[in-house]
C-alpha cells in the first residue's frame, strides 16, 4: 500500500494531518527530523554594551536566543557559519541584530522583540566567499517573527524603568534544534495512533472504570471502536498516524513538513552512497550495484551536501570491511559501556520504537540551554 | 573551554568514513554496518523498513552509548542478495515513499492554501491576527 496523507487542518503556525499505510517507525522518524532538524536562524552569541536592567547578562542573552526569528528558506538563504570562509561572521552566514533600549518616562517600559532591529550589512573585506545566499531571502529573513504586525504580540524580553538602560549587538546563526533547541522550528509534534488502544501499545492504569478514566482522544472518531470482547489481535500493526505540527512562527508548517521529508530523503541517499563507495572494493560482491543504485539527488534541494564520486571524501581505497574491530573477533566487547542503562545496549529488533519514542532530545547536548 | 564543538553531534569530521561494513565472520550472509553521525532518526526508519523485506532474516539496530554519535545497524540476509545490497535496496524503497509523500502534501497544501490566506486562523499567540508572514509575501515554495 503506498503511503498517503490527509492534511485536515492548515493554519498559519500550525498544520495537523493523517498519515497512512506507513510504518511507526517510518512516521516516528518524520516526527523526529520535523523537531530537531529543521535548519533556522536564532541569536546565538551577544555582546552586551550596556545592562543596567534588574535581569543580570545572562538571563538576558538567553533570553534573545529563544526568540522566533523568521527563517523563511533557510537552507539557501544563509550558510552555517562553521562552513563559511570568513573569518569571524559575515552576511552570508549571519544576521546582526542590535537592541538599544532606554526609559526615560515614569512607566516601566517593556523591551520586547520588536525592538530588536536588523543592521544591513554592507560588503567588506573580511567575508567568505560569495554566493547567491543574499538573494533567496524574503525581506524579513531574520527579523523577529512578527515583527510591524499591529495584531501580533511581541515577545517579551524584560521590563526596564527610569534611568535603566538595554544595549546589546546581537549575532544571530543557522543551526538546527540536535545542537540546540532553540533552534526548533516546531514548538510541539503530537503524534498519535490508536486512539483506543487496540494494539496494547500502552496499559491504561485505572482506580475502576478505565474507559470513565481514559476519555478518547478526538481522533477515535476517524477510528471504529473495538466491539465487544473483541479478540486481541498479535498481528496488528499500527497504519493510520495523527500528526499536529505546531511550529513557533519562523517557519511555516508546510515548510517544515516538506523539509522535513526532503532532510530524511537527503539522509537516506548519503548512507546509500557511502555504502555503496565503501563497498565497492573488489574484495566484496557489491562491484555489481547496479548503476541505478547511485541515486543521484536531484538539484539544490538536498540540504546537505551530498558527496560525488570525483571528490567523493568516502571513495578512500583503505576499505571499511576490516578494522575497527580489532580482528572482527569480538565485536560486542564494547557493549553497555559502563552508565547507559541496559536498554540502550539491546537490539531494538522486534520491537516497535520504544527507546526512540523519548524523541530529538536524546543527546544531553540538546540541552545546553 | 575543552567542550567539543556541538556539531560534532551531527557533521562529519574532515576525512571521516560515513560508515564501516564489517562482515560476519561466524554467520553467513550478514553484516554489521556501522553509520556515524547519525541517530534513531536514520537507524530506526531503515531498520523498519529492512524488516518488511522478504530476504531478510534479522534485521536490528543499537545506538551503544547515547553521547557517541552513531549506530550500528546488523543484518543477515537468506542469501540471495548481500546485506550491502538488501541495506540499498531499503534505503532507494524509503526515498522512493518519501518522495511520493512529498508530493502528496505538496497537492494538499495547494489545495489548504487558499484557507490560510482568509480570514481563517489564529496567529502564533491566539490574537487571530490578520495575516502578514506566509500568506503576504513569498512563500518557501517561490524560491
Amino acid at each position: 500500500m503506498e503511503p498517503s496523507v490527509q492534511v485536515r487542518d492548515l493554519k498559519r503556525d500550525r498544520v495537523n494531518f493523517v498519515l497512512e499505510n506507513v510504518d511507526l517507525s517510518f512516521a516516528n522518524s518524520l516526527r523526529r527530523v520535523m523537531m530537531a532538524e529543521i535548519p533556522t536562524v536564532a541569536i546565538d552569541i551577544v555582546e552586551v554594551e550596556m545592562n543596567t536592567t534588574v535581569l543580570p547578562d545572562e538571563f538576558i542573552v538567553h533570553r534573545l536566543g529563544m526568540i522566533p526569528l523568521n527563517s523563511m528558506n533557510c537552507d539557501e538563504a544563509l550558510r552555517y557559519n562553521r562552513d563559511c570562509t570568513c573569518s569571524v561572521s559575515c552576511r552570508y552566514c549571519a544576521i546582526q541584530l542590535v537592541l538599544r533600549v532606554s526609559c526615560n518616562d515614569n512607566e516601566t517600559l517593556h523591551v520586547t522583540s520588536d525592538h530588536l532591529e536588523v543592521v544591513a550589512q554592507t560588503s567588506y573585506d573580511d567575508e567568505g566567499e560569495v554566493g547567491d545566499e543574499l538573494s533567496k531571502r524574503s525581506e524579513e529573513f531574520g527579523h523577529p517573527v512578527g515583527k510591524g504586525n499591529p495584531n501580533h504580540q511581541p515577545v517579551l524580553i524584560c521590563k526596564i524603568r527610569k534611568g535603566q538602560e538595554l544595549r546589546v549587538k546581537c549575532t544571530a546563526k543557522k543551526g538546527i534544534a540536535k545542537e540546540h533547541a532553540k533552534w526548533s522550528a516546531c514548538s510541539a509534534v503530537s503524534f498519535e495512533y490508536d486512539p483506543y488502544n487496540k494494539l496494547r501499545h500502552t496499559s491504561h492504569w485505572f482506580e475502576v472504570d478505565e474507559r470513565a478514566e481514559w476519555p478518547l482522544s478526538d481522533n477515535a472518531k476517524e477510528e471504529e471502536p473495538p466491539r465487544e470482547n473483541e479478540g486481541f489481535d498479535y498481528n496488528a500493526v499500527p497504519k493510520r498516524f495523527y500528526f499536529e505540527v505546531e511550529t513557533v512562527g519562523s517557519v511555516s508548517p508546510q515548510e517544515v513538513v516538506l523539509k522535513g521529508l526532503r532532510e530524511l530523503q537527503a539522509k537516506l541517499a548519503n548512507l546509500i552512497l557511502a555504502v555503496q563507495s565503501t563497498s565497492d572494493m573488489p574484495s566484496i560482491e557489491g562491484a555489481d550495484v547496479p548503476a541505478q543504485m547511485a541515486m543521484q539527488p536531484p538539484g539544490p534541494a538536498w540540504g546537505a551536501p551530498v558527496a560525488t564520486s570525483p571528490n567523493n571524501p568516502y571513495a578512500s581505497p583503505s576499505g571499511g570491511q576490516t578494522g575497527a574491530w580489532g580482528g572482527g573477533s569480538d565485536q560486542w566487547s564494547g557493549r553497555g559501556s559502563g552508565t547507559s542503562p541496559s536498554s540502550n545496549t539491546g537490539w531494538n529488533s522486534t520491537s516497535p520504537s520504544w527507546d526512540s519514542g523519548s524523541g530529538a532530545w536524546g543527546g544531553a547536548s540538546s540541552w545546553n540551554i | 573551554m575543552n567542550a567539543p564543538a556541538r556539531h560534532e553531534l551531527y557533521v562529519l569530521e574532515e576525512g571521516e568514513k560515513p560508515v564501516e561494513i564489517t562482515d560476519d565472520t561466524k554467520i553467513p550472509n550478514a553484516a554489521t554496518i556501522k553509520v556515524v553521525k547519525q541517530d534513531h532518526t536514520l537507524a530506526n526508519m531503515v531498520r523498519g523498513e529492512l524488516l518488511r523485506m522478504n530476504n531478510v532474516l534479522f534485521a536490528g539496530y543499537k545506538v551503544p552509548h547515547p553521547l557517541h554519535p552513531y549506530f550500528l545497524i546488523k543484518l543477515q540476509t537468506d542469501g540471495s542478495e548481500t546485506p550491502v545490497k538488501v541495506l540499498s535496496q531499503a534505503c532507494t524503497k524509503l526515498i522512493g515513499d518519501l518522495s511520493s509523500l512529498e508530493q502528496k502534501f505538496q497537492r494538499e497544501f495547494s489545495f489548504k492554501d487558499a484557507r490560510v490566506d482568509g480570514p481563517a486562523g489564529d496567529d502564533p499567540y491566539g490574537t487571530g491576527a490578520g495575516g502578514q508572514a506566509w500568506a503576504a509575501g513569498r512563500d518557501y515554495l517561490d524560491f
